[in-house]
């Protein structure tokens, strides 16, 4: 969030604080335009980005996105779907016709029950916010093992890094799959030790991973990191 | 108050237990950071905050002057009770007070009742007709994990900082309730298969059935209670009752600490 | 003069009873994120008050009956723990809690932007932990706070503040003594960027220059209380800290 501004100073905002005149800029998200004035609506940074003023939040709840890549829990079955949590603040709804399987009508429960964990991608959302989830895809599958962790929504960006520089040192250090949700949820698959160390790592770099001590911070937990080959 | 237990949790924690290991790295009969203040509500005649690990809970100690039961002319009374309201958590949501917050109030009102730690005849002001109602009310603000340890911890630290209200009743001075001995509880969640001390909330989640334990000054039994669905054995039990002894130990002192200030 | 029986709640030298002006604000200390697992969170202290604030959400509304298609609720509840009061206030149902829940809910709908997040419910629990007279107030601003913390959209901070009238004197920020022998209370809740009004109760006997002078206390204080709360978020979050 804040990779863009390098030298930037950075400004918080509360909501009702003015960030400046309107004066032919456009707003963005988390800031609305009153009397001649740009006002924020959101806690949050400054962000001006040709020539148009938004707010990026500290902290936001998950919101679905057609597209996104996200880990979901079962949370109801259905004889020909799931209701799956998300992390949002609605369910998603994974019809039988998109599961990975060949399912008969009345057989979800044999595929997966309440508690399964799963890749999925979301279909689709509409304007009521119904949102549907799809298992059609690469990689989308029941996960039967490895461990899930959440962290704030906004703070994906920060392990993924650029270019998922920060989760590809983290993955390589720990010898573990380490798939980053755009719900905010995690999952670590690998030794006991090596998912230990991963989940403090992440933990770390959700709280640090925009700062310039984190570099120096990661390191040191490197340092006690498990060895590449230990069981 | 139904959450939803992923299975990859239980799975987790199962690998976990395995190797004697926990998902935060404490060690199994470890407790998280804990921080206890007495003496912090202005309107409390007795009060105490504990912060353990992320939860939170504050105990108020409240007096009330009234008749005496027929039945023990010579006798005060003491109630202590509960609230897990919805402050307390995401899962909570609102409605009327949940079996799960009345199995507190009362779990904690036996473990300090039975102790003996209150003589209900040093509460008498005028035989058969004034006595002391004494009332200790325990309020979860955040359920990370361990509620049951630290609002008994912090209901029995309450008391024994608690000032007896006299002139305001207009019976004589005021004076510090006298409580002798500090019962403490210590409980233990099956995670992962095995007891565990202090558990967090997520071990809480993919866990399994509770035991409190409540010693007095000496190491004996004031009270027990086992919770939710689940079995143990005679051996299984022994070995947290010695645990629980040491735990309570170092739980006391910290109780003793404030009552130095 | 008014004042109930003989309690006289001025001094000889025009102070209060507690050495304060006529005009002047107890003391307000803020806390944002005191909760470390609610979606936002906000402890505060004025005079002798102390509430603290959760928020959950936004999520769905349940049961289906308050859920609006167009936008969210707002759902308060407002409670006084039992050590709140000098005298125990027995847990259970409460007609007082229940109406302040009501009209601080009505408030904070019309500072926050309900029409981002349709179909929902956002949960602010207040809870106060001691009283001293304004606890309504005090929860108003710990709502505002904690809303923020939590990253949900909003006009504006919702400022809680009263001020009332005592042995015919209007004054700023009631105390206990005041609230109980004084002749009015006038609490609102402000936005201190608009000075629009979003919370508004009133009892005892004012003039119609005794109102406006309460509310111009009001304002100022409220523009204190504003800053205080403005602080308490920075601190928690600046830096790049967070």
């Amino acid at each position: 969030m804040s990779q863009g501004q390098i030298g930037a100073e950075l400004r918080l905002v509360t909501p009702g604080m003015a960030i400046g005149p309107l004066s032919g800029k456009r707003v963005g998200s988390g800031a609305l335009a009153q009397n001649e004035q740009i006002i924020a609506t959101r806690l949050g940074w400054v962000r001006e980005l040709n020539d148009t003023v938004s707010v990026d939040p500290i902290n936001s709840t998950y919101m679905p996105r057609s597209g996104d890549l996200i880990i979901a829990i079962v949370a109801e079955v259905r004889n020909n779907l799931w209701f799956m949590n998300v992390n949002g603040p609605f369910q998603g709804l994974l019809p039988m016709s998109l599961a990975p399987w060949k399912v008969e009508f009345g057989a979800a429960r044999q595929h997966m029950g309440i508690g399964d964990v799963v890749m999925a991608r979301i279909q689709e959302v509409d304007e009521c916010h119904n949102v549907v989830l799809t298992m059609k895809g690469v990689g989308l599958r029941r996960l039967n093992e490895g461990s899930v962790m959440t962290i704030p929504v906004n703070h994906v960006e920060r392990i993924r890094g650029n270019n998922n520089e920060t989760l590809l040192r983290l993955r390589d250090v720990c010898d573990c799959r380490i798939m980053v949700g755009d719900n905010g949820r995690v999952w670590i698959d690998g030794s006991a030790e090596g998912t230990s160390w991963a989940r403090s790592a992440i933990k770390l770099a959700s709280q640090s991973g925009h700062k310039l001590s984190f570099a120096a911070d990661l390191a040191a937990l490197e340092k006690n990191a498990p060895k590449r080959g230990d069981a | 108050m139904v959450a939803l237990v992923p299975t990859l949790l239980r799975q987790e924690l199962a690998r976990l237990a395995e190797n004697d290991a926990r998902i935060d790295g404490r060690g199994r009969w470890e407790a998280r950071d804990i921080t206890l203040e007495t003496d912090c509500l202005y309107n409390g005649e007795g009060s105490a905050k504990v912060v353990w690990g992320d939860t939170i809970v504050y105990a108020g100690v409240k007096f009330e002057m009234r008749t005496p039961w027929p039945d023990r002319p010579n006798q005060g009374s003491l109630m202590c009770g509960a609230e897990l309201r919805p402050v307390a958590g995401r899962k909570y949501e609102p409605g009327p007070p949940s079996p799960e917050s009345i199995e507190l109030g009362r779990v904690v009102d036996r473990g300090i009742r039975e102790s003996g730690c209150i003589d209900m005849e040093s509460l008498c002001i005028v035989p058969g007709e004034k006595v002391w109602g004494v009332m200790i009310d325990i309020h979860v603000l955040s359920d990370q994990g361990n509620i049951f340890d630290a609002c008994a911890l912090a209901a029995i630290a309450a008391l024994r900082t608690a000032t007896v209200p006299a002139e305001r009743f207009d019976v004589g001075e005021d004076h510090t309730l006298k409580v002798n001995g500090t019962p403490i509880m210590a409980s233990f969640t099956r995670v992962g298969g095995r007891y565990v001390f202090d558990p967090t909330e997520e071990e809480e989640l993919g866990g399994d059935e509770r035991i409190h334990i409540t010693l007095g000054d000496e190491g004996h039994l004031h009270s027990l209670q086992k919770g939710l669905k689940g079995v143990f054995t005679p051996d299984e039990f022994a070995e947290i009752f010695d645990v629980a002894q040491s735990r309570c130990v170092e739980l006391r002192k910290l109780v003793a600490n404030q009552e130095g200030n | 003069m008014g004042g109930y029986g003989d309690v006289k709640l001025l001094r000889e030298d025009g102070l209060r009873l507690d050495g304060r002006k006529i005009d002047e604000m107890r003391p307000i200390e803020i806390e944002a994120g005191y909760l470390p697992a609610a979606d936002g969170s906000a402890w505060v202290k004025h005079g002798l008050n102390v509430a603290v604030a959760a928020v959950y959400g936004p999520m769905e509304a349940h049961p289906r009956k308050i859920q609006r298609q167009d936008r969210c609720v707002i759902d308060v509840r407002y409670n006084m723990a039992p050590f709140s009061t000098s005298d125990r206030i027995r847990p259970g149902y409460n007609r007082r809690s229940r109406e302040i829940s009501k009209v601080t809910a009505e408030a904070l709908e019309s500072v926050v932007i309900c029409e981002r997040y349709p179909r929902s419910k956002i949960r602010v629990e207040i809870e106060i932990l001691s009283a001293e007279a304004g606890t309504r107030c005090v929860g108003i601003t710990a709502a505002a706070v904690a809303l923020a913390d939590a990253g949900i959209p909003m006009r504006d901070l919702l400022v809680g503040v009263a001020s009332g009238k005592v042995e015919d004197i209007v004054v700023l920020d009631l105390d206990k003594a005041e609230d109980n022998y004084g002749q009015a209370d006038l609490p609102v809740g402000i936005l201190p960027n608009t000075g629009e009004i979003a919370f508004l109760q009133m009892d005892g006997d004012l003039s119609p220059d005794e109102f406006n002078l309460a509310m111009e206390y009001n304002f100022k204080a409220a523009a204190e209380i504003h800053d205080i709360m403005v602080d308490a978020l920075k601190r928690r979050y600046e830096g790049g800290e967070n």
